[in-house]
């Protein structure tokens, strides 16, 4: 049979499928936009998690010298780093916090092995000159380790827009994610990384970066996007013109500076 | 009202003008929305994001570019989004393959319908991305440069990817369900 009668005969019988009655989703949407100019969250976990930071937010906001803390945050491209208040007045509000958050959106060490399904079902998964065709930004690679080699899993997932995410498996442990690396574009949603144990400022090609290390929670605000991270160790934070991008990595800092100064244009 | 001007009315803030519009495309978003969910009720919540999210930001659109590719587009990364929770992921799949569609009776299940069904099941072992082509282009008969507009991809890469979409379709039907093309060269 030709492609051309393959396709005729596709389409013939997809014609025939039967769909389940179509929802009045018009009067749906009117009654939400009259009732409402924002949509709801989707996620109640995602909700729950913004409802409590902004009671912790408000809540410190009372407290001078925390508020002057909290408003000192770093910020590299889209992502902003809130350094960890020091003042003990804050400790009991602290502690109850962002670690209730952190098993919704960070993955501990003892998650790390099932991380596979998780790669299996992150959504957009593509190649990489399919990703290099839905992104506006050139998709590059590290060249060092020299033996790294192409990433494993490729995904280009809508957060407003294109985010291209890159994971490399541990060829030793191939259970454990080695390597990710995230482009986010400038007008994609705004990243926030909540009291990290560590900030070191560093830099790549002469850019200003930020080494952060884990665990700690990683709170996305986007529509109902819920984010997984991927390693349970550290980030490397950079931008360079449009794109911001974090390297998570479990090596040492200088190895991570080499990788992420190493990316080049694919061919 | 012709659809370029129902969008330029939305767009100035008139929220009825959204009304027909969501009315003349909530039919194909919905059933893209099924076909890569494999659940009326996840369907129906992506259908209604969509339109939500698509009239939030209508001004960055341009109205005298068609809509429904656009809609398609934020349906079928809605859908991706949804398809990333493992648990919702998961009881969908077991309920498409375990249940018929409730609206579907004995006497609609003819050789054609069932051939439908076996269609979308072999269209399922398919990558998500491979899904989306094949969908769009032979489930909602969307045109080459729909499809292209829908996938924000040039034509050529459409056709491309379809090439290898269903070269990977026609091993599986051959394999899995050659009744599909019974009586004829698969």
């Amino acid at each position: 049979m030709s492609e051309m009668d393959f396709e005729t005969r596709l389409r013939s019988i997809a014609g025939e499928m039967k769909y389940p009655r179509t929802p009045d989703i018009a009067r749906f949407v009117t009654a939400r936009l009259q009732t409402s100019t924002r949509p709801r969250f989707n996620s109640k976990a995602l909700a729950w998690s913004l409802t409590i930071i902004l009671v912790l937010c408000s809540s410190l906001m009372l407290i001078p010298p925390v508020r002057a803390a909290i408003l000192e945050f770093i910020q590299i491209g889209v992502v902003r780093i809130f350094p960890q208040p020091v003042e003990p007045t804050v400790e009991p509000i602290r502690t109850a916090t962002p670690e209730s958050i952190a098993p919704m959106t960070a993955t501990s060490s003892s998650q790390a092995s099932n991380l596979i399904p998780i790669l299996d079902q992150m959504a957009g998964e593509t190649t990489i000159a399919d990703a290099q065709d839905q992104v506006k930004f050139p998709v590059l690679l590290p060249d060092y380790p020299t033996d790294l080699g192409e990433p494993d899993y490729v995904y280009v997932q809508d957060m407003d827009a294109n985010v291209l995410i890159l994971v490399w498996l541990d060829p030793q442990h191939p259970d454990k994610v080695l390597m990710s690396l995230h482009f986010i574009p400038n007008d994609s949603w705004a990243v926030k990384k909540v009291e990290p144990t560590v900030i070191q400022e560093t830099s790549v090609d002469g850019q200003r970066a930020i080494w952060t290390t884990g665990p700690y929670p990683l709170i996305l605000f986007s529509n109902d996007i819920q984010y997984t991270r991927l390693i349970t160790g550290h980030v490397l934070i950079w931008a360079d013109g449009d794109v911001t991008y974090r390297l998570e990595t479990d090596m040492s800092l200088d190895e991570t500076v080499k990788i992420a100064e190493s990316l080049q244009s694919i061919p | 009202m012709d659809e370029p001007t129902l969008i330029r009315h939305v767009a100035n803030g008139d929220a009825a003008a959204w009304e027909p519009l969501v009315l003349a495309h909530q039919e194909a978003v919905f059933r893209l929305s099924y076909l890569l969910l494999g659940d009326p009720d996840d369907a129906e919540d992506v259908a209604q994001e969509t339109f939500l999210r698509a009239w939030k930001h209508l001004k960055r659109f341009d109205p005298t570019r068609p809509l429904r590719p656009w809609l398609l587009s934020i349906a079928s990364n809605l859908a991706s989004n949804r398809r990333r929770s493992a648990g919702r992921y998961f009881a969908a799949l077991t309920r498409a393959f375990r249940d018929e569609p409730a609206s579907v009776t004995i006497e609609e299940k003819s050789s054609q319908h069932m051939q439908a069904n076996d269609l979308w099941k072999a269209v399922r072992t398919l990558n998500v991305a491979d899904q989306k082509i094949v969908y769009l282009r032979y489930f909602l008969d969307l045109s080459v440069a729909e499809t292209a507009e829908v996938l924000q991809v040039a034509d050529g890469t459409v056709k491309s990817r379809l090439s290898r979409a269903l070269e990977k379709l026609r091993k599986v039907i051959q394999q899995d369900f050659p009744v599909l093309f019974e009586g004829r060269e698969a």
